[in-house]
């Protein structure tokens, strides 16, 4: 629930403004404002202290030690080096940009893929049936279970003495290893990510379409258009701010998790196939004691997230100026 | 006519297309209780069965004994209503210092926590498990948080600690309580009520439906974290928590029936989320809804 994004802040930020903007002036004598000040300092404390010790401290010190070299606990043992963990992690010999970072995008690109478009087909079909409170809840269950039931659960089904090899060999198709087979490994984890995703992201667009005024169906329907031409032409064009939404979201988890893969590949096999750069982080921190590298490579997938991100809200920005 | 015959016709290919995704949620969900009541002999075989063919009860008791289910359990429950409760207190605290407080600085420390909340999890990983590990009078360190071995990791409040304050929870409390009229507020100041007063009197009994949303949000939340309570636990089992344990101890059962033991503590493990998701659908859907419409 690392929660809300670009967008929502800059507009909640206004809001704020123009809160501050109609209750500040004047009023109310200064003795009441020392009052008020000194409460809200108070009430804010034990939030500003936390953020104080495992936000702003550690986040300083994320950043200085990807610019150290330092194995082990000892801390005199810190050496400064500059960007060279960078440079060494970002260099193509190495096997963090390939496979690593080559599998992150498309680990999250295919679950993003997945979940966007299953979501909204869900979301648009779902709004004409009725019992809405039971699908809705079939679609939202795995967004309440562990990942260590989901991985665990999906593991067991990709197995191939598992449930989809059954299927399978009931229709007379050879077993498939999908999480033994380097090539279609990611991609089993992928789905596995979008099936997880899919609930939330179902309930976020279908609140969307609902928030869409019934009379310009109507309107369209009266004019000829099939239920096609208003899925395109109307539910797509007014659904655009809950589809970013999702959109962005489902690319940041998509591009930072890893729990998924730790659970179901345990190392990131077979053969790398599976390793994404965060877990690649998590290995070279706590597997190797590299803080180092691993801070290096935190911090350049924070980029690029960050990038990606931006790069989102700045088509779907000159997309809507063109509408 | 074309358009009222639209209206009537029941949406088939609909229902399909929902029922047949409806389906896929559910499988692993059923592969899961069924694999948990498949006897000995029955797992890891060819063809495969979907039912149970002997079924049994035994998994389950084997997961109490080897996975230590009770005591993961507990762990469980405590980090999860320790973590739940401090969110609570903490996040209605800072949303009405932010909502309904005039001071100088007010939005600064708004736009901050905003910015709090794009920080991505993992960037803290390594510098919390460092800041743990170096806590200073724990686990045999000294005052400059040396010298012992495991510091704050060795101690059950490892788990709590990083998720003792949400910002998200801030965001919402905060914009929940602008809502609250001034007028109201004016009044009992003008009683010469203290701001601790007028909080816990007025403010907090508005904010039950708000509070209801974020408890469970962070209910669900914490009692399936995963990586960071995986990492403190990882050499030592007394924190392990429900998921954790049941991934960590994994080793220690018996090979034979590995996977229907597992499931069977994954069962467990997911029975209490899921009801209390069903009982309080409305609300934890109403959180998911918000944090993407506000």
């Amino acid at each position: 629930m690392t929660g809300l994004y670009a967008n929502t802040i800059r507009e909640t930020a206004s809001q704020l403004d123009a809160v501050m903007g109609l209750s500040a002036p004047s009023r109310a004598p200064s003795q009441r404002f020392r009052r008020e000040g000194r409460a809200g300092y108070l009430f804010l404390a034990p939030s500003l202290l936390f953020f104080t010790v495992f936000l702003i401290l550690p986040s300083f010190f994320a950043i200085f030690l990807s610019l150290s070299q330092w194995g082990g606990y000892d801390l005199t043992q810190i050496t400064f080096i500059g960007v060279k963990n960078y440079s060494d992690i970002l260099s193509f010999d190495g096997t963090f940009v390939s496979p690593i970072l080559v599998n992150t995008l498309v680990f999250a690109a295919l679950s993003v893929v997945l979940a966007v478009a299953g979501s909204l087909l869900v979301a648009q079909c779902i709004e004409r049936l009725r019992f809405q409170g039971f699908w809705r809840f079939l679609y939202f269950l795995p967004v309440v279970a562990t990942v260590v039931a989901i991985g665990n659960v999906w593991k067991m089904m990709y197995q191939p003495s598992g449930l989809i090899n059954g299927l399978l060999n009931a229709l007379h198709i050879n077993s498939v290893g999908f999480l033994s087979d380097p090539k279609i490994a990611l991609p089993s984890v992928a789905v596995v990510q979008a099936w997880a995703s899919i609930g939330a992201a179902v309930l976020i667009l279908t609140a969307g379409i609902k928030a869409i005024d019934r009379t310009v169906y109507e309107a369209a329907e009266i004019d000829g258009a099939n239920s096609w031409q208003s899925f395109w032409g109307i539910t797509l064009p007014l659904l655009r701010p809950s589809l970013l939404f999702v959109f962005i979201t489902q690319c940041i988890a998509g591009l930072q998790s890893f729990a998924l893969i730790i659970v179901m590949t345990k190392d990131g096999g077979p053969v790398n196939s599976t390793n994404v750069a965060a877990f690649e982080m998590y290995q070279q921190a706590f597997k190797f004691g590299a803080w180092g590298t691993a801070s290096a490579m935190a911090m350049a997938l924070f980029v690029i997230i960050f990038i990606i991100t931006l790069v989102q809200l700045w088509v779907s920005r000159r997309a809507g100026d063109d509408d | 006519m074309a358009v009222r015959n639209k209206r009537v016709r029941t949406p088939w290919l609909s229902y399909t297309l929902v029922a047949v995704g409806g389906i896929l949620m559910a499988l692993p969900f059923f592969d899961m209780l069924f694999s948990s009541f498949k006897g000995p002999g029955e797992y890891g075989i060819l063809p495969y069965h979907f039912l149970p063919q002997n079924f049994t009860w035994s998994n389950y008791s084997a997961a109490f004994d080897q996975l230590q289910l009770g005591q993961l359990f507990m762990n469980s429950v405590l980090v999860t209503l320790v973590v739940t409760t401090s969110v609570l207190i903490t996040s209605a605290m800072a949303g009405y210092a932010l909502a309904k407080l005039h001071f100088r600085g007010r939005d600064v420390i708004f736009r901050f926590i905003l910015a709090t909340m794009m920080l991505p999890p993992f960037l803290l990983l390594i510098p919390d498990f460092l800041i743990m590990l170096n806590w200073p009078l724990v686990g045999g360190n000294n005052i400059l948080g040396q010298g012992g071995d495991g510091g704050m990791t060795t101690n059950i409040m490892s788990l709590m600690l990083p998720f003792l304050v949400s910002g998200f929870g801030i965001f919402l409390m905060r914009q929940f309580m602008v809502g609250i009229p001034n007028e109201m507020l004016e009044a009992a100041r003008i009683d010469g009520a203290g701001e601790w007063l007028l909080f816990y009197r007025i403010v907090l009994p508005q904010a039950k439906p708000v509070a209801i949303t974020l408890g469970l949000i962070t209910f669900v939340g914490q009692w399936n974290e995963y990586i960071w309570t995986s990492l403190m636990a990882s050499t030592n089992p007394d924190l392990m928590t429900l998921p954790v344990g049941i991934q960590l101890l994994q080793s220690f059962i018996d090979p034979n029936r590995t996977m229907p033991i597992v499931m069977a503590g994954i069962v467990i493990s997911t029975v209490p989320v899921l009801l209390i998701f069903l009982f309080f659908q409305k609300y934890y859907v109403r959180g998911v809804v918000l944090s993407g419409m506000k």
